[in-house]
């Protein structure tokens, strides 16, 4: 297959501006052979198509991204200095995925517009720092850990002063108080 | 808008990691993050490879392609845990990051594998399950730039112990009668919050099944007086277990005669009531102010849930709660039958405080 047709059909697969979640869909599809042709034909590619053909590497199995590493990477390069914002920018997100397999997050040196975005996110962050949403998993760790990832937790607001406990608290006691009375009986049965 | 494509969504997800990593408000953006992937998840979008791309999971490829394999199908497999057990009990290499097993979704399905009635677990493949379980519960890890300095487990073995122990018992499913003798055992238990969550969810699956209150004959079912030790211990739950609340307060119970079912609603109430006295105050009397003025719920319960709060609750109070539950108290539907003449009862007594006192908006 020459690089045109491999050109046809990335247009044919992810051309579709409806559905910008397609990049999945080409990944069984993929060869060594198309990547080497795709190389020859990345520049004449709508910027859509691009994006795509690139988040597609994401779902590829890691087996095949170490074995088309060198060819993965070319086409990032490619990537990273177009000229469309978007083309670059995921280009530049992707660069270390081949190789390590994480995501680039020292974006700010190299683009300003990134950098610019992310101090004025940074401020709002910084001043919204009591509203205390906590990250989801901490309703599963016990007290030690929750402590080590987020810090002490404020008490409650105290809308009110308790003058007694509630029913609950009687009908806890003695539930309790016949649960020892069960276990014993069952110890001296 | 994030979920417009898969661009916008990585680019998203990029950035506030980052920001996550403020020591101010990160673990904020922690959680829009989180929330974003479920949202994706939700819409069924296959946003796997982005999120364990960004966990720094990629140092363990294998514990990665494991717990992969399972989020992407939301279900768990006993191979695929085998593999992610031997490498966190290891006693050989270092465990992968504590983090890359505390996801949100895994956990989750961890908790339902263990904790749903009849969810048949291979009693083989069980103790690996728990032992993951309790691993992201309760170890922590100490970093220094970006390096792991030490791992504590102190608290591991007996988040263990106390799992297994709950586990069976929730396994066998037993009924109120049979659970008795074992209360203080999960009394104890449930102080750790993941086992918490795990009875809350078979508390849930076994009082919502529809013979539940058919044949309970207690006044008060011991599964929902476990719901009440689990918001005593446990102020992050108080969300889910009035969530659980509001659902069986709105059941309709149809196979139930009136009056029974008038007495059900009025416990699940005592359990509202007991989440408030906990600290979960503003949702529930919101709730009940919600189901006064929608108007659907007889006003004989509204003024029990009103009796039992005046019971327990003196000044000060806040505005904010006073700006809610005075108009509940002024409602002569609801109080009138509550009030004396000379005006000694708890009713008249918190209308003239609250006039005293507050400014009413």
């Amino acid at each position: 297959m020459a690089s045109g047709d491999t050109a046809l059909w990335l247009h044919n697969k992810l051309g579709s501006t409806d559905d910008l979640w397609s990049g999945k869909t080409i990944c069984a599809q993929l060869t060594l052979e198309k990547l080497k042709n795709i190389h020859g034909c990345f520049h004449t590619l709508q910027p859509h198509v691009k994006v795509k053909l690139m988040l597609s590497f994401l779902h590829i199995p890691r087996r095949n991204v170490d074995m088309w590493k060198v060819d993965l990477e070319k086409i990032l390069s490619m990537a990273i200095n177009d000229t469309d914002q978007w083309v670059s920018m995921v280009g530049e997100i992707l660069r270390p995925y081949p190789a390590t397999g994480s995501l680039n997050l020292e974006l700010e040196d190299n683009n300003n517009t990134f950098a610019e975005v992310l101090s004025d996110l940074r401020k709002l962050v910084k001043k919204t720092a009591d509203v205390r949403m906590l990250p989801m998993e901490c309703q599963f760790l016990n007290k030690t850990a929750m402590i080590a990832t987020t810090g002490q937790q404020p008490q409650p607001i105290k809308h009110f002063a308790l003058k007694r406990k509630p029913k609950s608290a009687t009908l806890r006691a003695e539930l309790l108080q016949k649960s020892t009375e069960v276990a014993n009986n069952k110890k001296s049965n | 808008m994030v979920c417009h494509g898969e661009h916008t969504y990585l680019y998203s997800q990029i950035m506030l990691n980052i920001l996550a990593q403020e020591p101010k408000g990160g673990s904020n953006i922690r959680r829009l993050c989180q929330e974003l992937q479920k949202c994706a998840n939700d819409k069924g979008l296959d946003v796997t490879p982005i999120t364990l791309a960004l966990s720094g999971a990629a140092a363990y490829p294998r514990a990665c392609q494991a717990l992969s394999s399972m989020l992407s199908r939301n279900a768990l497999n006993p191979a695929d845990i085998t593999i992610l057990y031997k490498m966190y009990n290891d006693s050989q290499y270092p465990p992968p990051p504590v983090d890359l097993i505390r996801v949100p979704s895994f956990l989750d399905l961890l908790i339902d594998a263990l904790f749903k009635p009849h969810s048949h677990l291979n009693p083989e493949h069980k103790p690996k399950y728990i032992f993951l379980l309790s691993y992201a519960a309760s170890v922590t890890e100490v970093y220094k730039k970006g390096v792991r300095k030490s791992i504590n487990k102190d608290e591991l073995k007996p988040t263990q112990q106390a799992m297994e122990k709950v586990q069976v018992l929730c396994a066998e499913n037993k009924n109120s009668s049979e659970l008795i003798g074992h209360v203080s055992t999960l009394f104890q238990c449930v102080k750790f919050p993941v086992i918490a969550i795990g009875v809350l969810k078979w508390v849930d699956d076994t009082v919502s099944d529809a013979s539940y209150f058919k044949l309970n004959t207690d006044h008060t079912p011991h599964h929902l007086v476990l719901l009440d030790e689990i918001t005593t211990n446990h102020l992050l739950l108080h969300q889910k277990a009035l969530d659980l609340l509001t659902r069986l307060f709105e059941s309709t119970f149809e196979d139930l005669d009136v009056l029974v079912r008038l007495e059900l609603k009025k416990t699940v109430l005592d359990r509202m009531v007991h989440l408030f006295s906990r600290g979960c105050v503003m949702p529930v009397v919101n709730y009940i102010r919600k189901c006064q003025e929608k108007q659907d719920t007889d006003i004989s319960l509204i003024r029990h849930f009103v009796s039992e709060v005046l019971d327990v609750i003196a000044p000060p109070y806040t505005a904010e709660f006073v700006n809610v539950f005075l108009p509940l108290i002024e409602n002569d539907d609801i109080t009138g039958t509550l009030r004396s003449e000379d005006g000694n009862d708890p009713v008249s007594e918190f209308i003239c405080h609250c006039k005293a006192n507050y400014i009413m908006t």
